[in-house]
């Protein structure tokens, strides 16, 4: 019922485009895919857990009954899926500010795109176009991803030094646990209660 | 871009005046009619931004109104109605946003900020205390002849005087006052680090627009603004917070901690704030403080994070590296150059050095002062998510050491460090809260062009 999960926000976006341009967006997703440096920006923002766009024809709408009546839907439809931590506007903000040629080339083919710089239009844009979330489960509503980043990290290192303190006499062991630390200490965020959303 | 029409933008927007005294007296206005007449006589006295040509005054004056003064003074609903909404609200109903809960809760402040009566605050810098005085007579007796306000309160603050000498210190003994960002346009000499990092490494100075309403700012637009656009164009907003200080807890908590690091107490003390109390920072310096660092602008603060993402050398936690986090976050600093802000204001109550004693109960801390062009996107973001929260340092929900609202008690601080001796990994566990909040508020702080325009009764939103 609600976008918010805790820490967790989810986005729904679809947009419209023009079927003879979605040949053109279907390469440059191919293009995308198979150039790994191309997608780095996108995962270096650590406050995204999840992103994707996903191109569904007109012809290929679920059809689950002879009862429901056949569309004739004159546009091909962009669906754009993410999880993130952090505000709308913190997160609108960011790509506007970071992705603005990556997201320009993805969405310059979906209808009356007016560019994601300056933020404002964008903001305006994707408010039109987004659809509110209706179910949504996070297993870790006070998590976000880097907190998830970091439980790993610090159980990994525990696990190891757990291992090694089997066999350690004090001296190896004081080493271990120096090494712990070392590979942990930027690691040791805790989970709790997001901010007010303003 | 040109310089900026300096005779129209308030002095105090423009620069510090770097002036060791500072009055701020707080107004309630009766009469709309009457206080649109004082603000109309205050005209002449207010500072404005043009250069010192014959050598700098004794005295300054400056203006700012709170969105309830701005009624007050009847302007009309359509101009009140388009401010954006955290001012129009003020500070004390952002409580819960900016974390103010707890002690640093509105019930808990300075009976002045409580009522909601404050509709202006009227800032006077001097060098001296007898300028001080004379100018805020001169004030007083200014109220009393237009009869256009009430005299609420008067806030007295100064710079530091330790051995006879006035410094740049807070109470804490750190060396305050290095980051204050560069603005196209805004002429002072500026140095590398204060403005925004470019892919090649250099500084450059942010959009106007990120200081004063009427300018593009870094994302192309105009800022959001009341209209007429021609009451917004030049102005700013204005933070004021009352910040105590627990001088007794902070001296106590870096006693008691220093001897269990082997660091010693002023290198534990320089990772708290990520500078040695002296100013150096320490991610240039990270063993020993160095004066050739903190007296040469072209290093004190040109340094980056990127190089240490482990907080080895600079805890990913202390307090400038929160605050201004330049490259930590990767994208070349661009994540932050919307977040930044301007800061004005000095300590006050009575100095204590190190080896005077001093109690929690002492009136003393640092009067917060921070200038924007949008609180929400700016002050706000950084005291909420980069104070009071940690994700985007990676820090989960851990806050700023000094500044963070440490209710539980809880609160942590890791100290990242390396194999070597005089530097190893330490945990600064139970925090209490060293600063408190005694109140304050959001400010409109308007061009002379907006004050004609308020001090006749002509805002005009048509």
């Amino acid at each position: 019922m609600s976008n918010i999960n805790g820490k967790v926000y989810a986005m729904n976006v679809v947009t419209p485009m023009k079927p003879w341009k979605t040949w053109l967006l279907r390469t440059l997703f191919f293009a995308l895919w198979n150039i790994k440096p191309l997608q780095k920006d996108l995962i270096n923002l650590s406050f995204i857990e999840f992103a994707r766009w996903v191109i569904i024809p007109r012809s290929r709408f679920p059809f689950l009954a002879h009862g429901q009546a056949r569309e004739n839907l004159q546009y091909d439809y962009l669906l754009f899926f993410s999880n993130f931590n952090g505000t709308w506007n913190q997160y609108i903000d960011a790509f506007s500010s970071v992705l603005s040629r990556g997201l320009n080339l993805i969405w310059r083919w979906s209808e009356k795109f007016p560019g994601s710089v300056p933020v404002t239009p964008f903001k305006e844009y994707i408010a039109q176009v987004q659809f509110d979330t209706d179910y949504y489960y996070t297993a870790y509503p006070y998590a976000t991803a880097n907190d998830l980043k970091a439980a790993h990290i610090v159980q990994a290192s525990l696990d190891q030094l757990a291992q090694q303190a089997n066999t350690s006499d004090p001296k190896q062991f004081a080493d271990a646990y120096l090494h712990f630390v070392l590979q942990v200490q930027s690691h040791l965020g805790n989970t709790g209660e997001a901010p007010l959303v303003s | 871009m040109s310089k900026l029409n300096e005779t129209d933008i308030q002095g105090f927007v423009l620069r510090g005046y770097n002036m060791p005294f500072a009055r701020y007296l707080f107004l309630h206005f009766d009469d709309a009619l009457l206080a649109a007449a004082l603000v109309h006589r205050l005209m002449r006295e207010i500072t404005t931004g043009q250069r010192w040509d014959t050598g700098k005054p004794q005295s300054t004056v400056n203006i700012a109104f709170t969105h309830r003064g701005l009624a007050a003074l009847n302007l009309p609903d359509a101009t009140l109605l388009s401010f954006p909404v955290e001012f129009q609200q003020g500070m004390k109903k952002r409580a819960a946003i900016l974390g103010d809960t707890g002690r640093n809760a509105p019930d808990q402040w300075d009976e002045l900020w409580r009522e909601d009566q404050v509709h202006a605050w009227l800032g006077v810098n001097a060098s001296t205390p007898e300028a001080l005085n004379a100018r805020c007579a001169d004030m007083v007796s200014i109220m009393r002849e237009t009869k256009g306000a009430i005299l609420l309160a008067a806030q007295d603050a100064a710079s530091l005087v330790f051995n006879g000498v006035p410094t740049t210190k807070e109470h804490f003994g750190y060396t305050d006052g290095f980051g204050n960002p560069d603005y196209l346009g805004v002429e002072r000499s500026s140095q590398p680090g204060q403005g925004k990092l470019m892919p090649d490494g250099k500084w450059a100075p942010l959009a106007t627009g990120e200081l004063l309403l009427g300018y593009a700012d870094e994302a192309g637009e105009l800022p959001v603004a009341p209209v007429p656009h021609i009451l917004a164009s030049n102005g700013t907003f204005m933070v004021y917070r009352k910040l105590h200080q627990n001088l007794a807890t902070f001296r106590t908590y870096l006693e008691e901690h220093a001897p269990l690091y082997s660091g010693g107490k002023e290198k534990l003390a320089s990772k708290f704030i990520g500078r040695w109390r002296d100013g150096t920072p320490i991610e240039l310096s990270p063993d020993h403080p160095d004066e050739s660092i903190t007296q040469d602008p072209s290093r004190s603060t040109n340094f980056t994070y990127s190089a240490d993402p482990e907080g080895t050398r600079c805890p990913v936690g202390a307090h400038v590296r929160r605050v201004n986090p330049r490259d930590a976050f990767g994208f070349d600093g661009k994540l932050i150059n919307r977040r930044r802000i301007t800061r004005r204001g000095l300590p006050y109550g009575p100095s204590a050095a190190e080896d005077e004693p001093a109690s929690d109960a002492d009136d003393r801390g640092v009067i917060f002062i921070a200038l924007n062009a949008n609180i929400s996107r700016q002050f706000e973001f950084v005291q909420q998510q980069w104070i009071n929260y940690g994700n985007d340092a990676r820090l989960g929900n851990e806050k700023d050491m000094l500044l963070g609202n440490h209710a539980t008690g809880k609160g942590r601080f890791v100290v990242q460090g390396d194999a070597t001796p005089t530097n190893p990994p330490f945990i600064c566990g139970n925090l209490p809260n060293f600063v408190e909040l005694r109140g304050g508020d959001y400010f409109f702080l308007p061009s002379i062009t907006a004050l004609g325009m308020i001090g006749m009764g002509l805002v005009d939103p048509r």
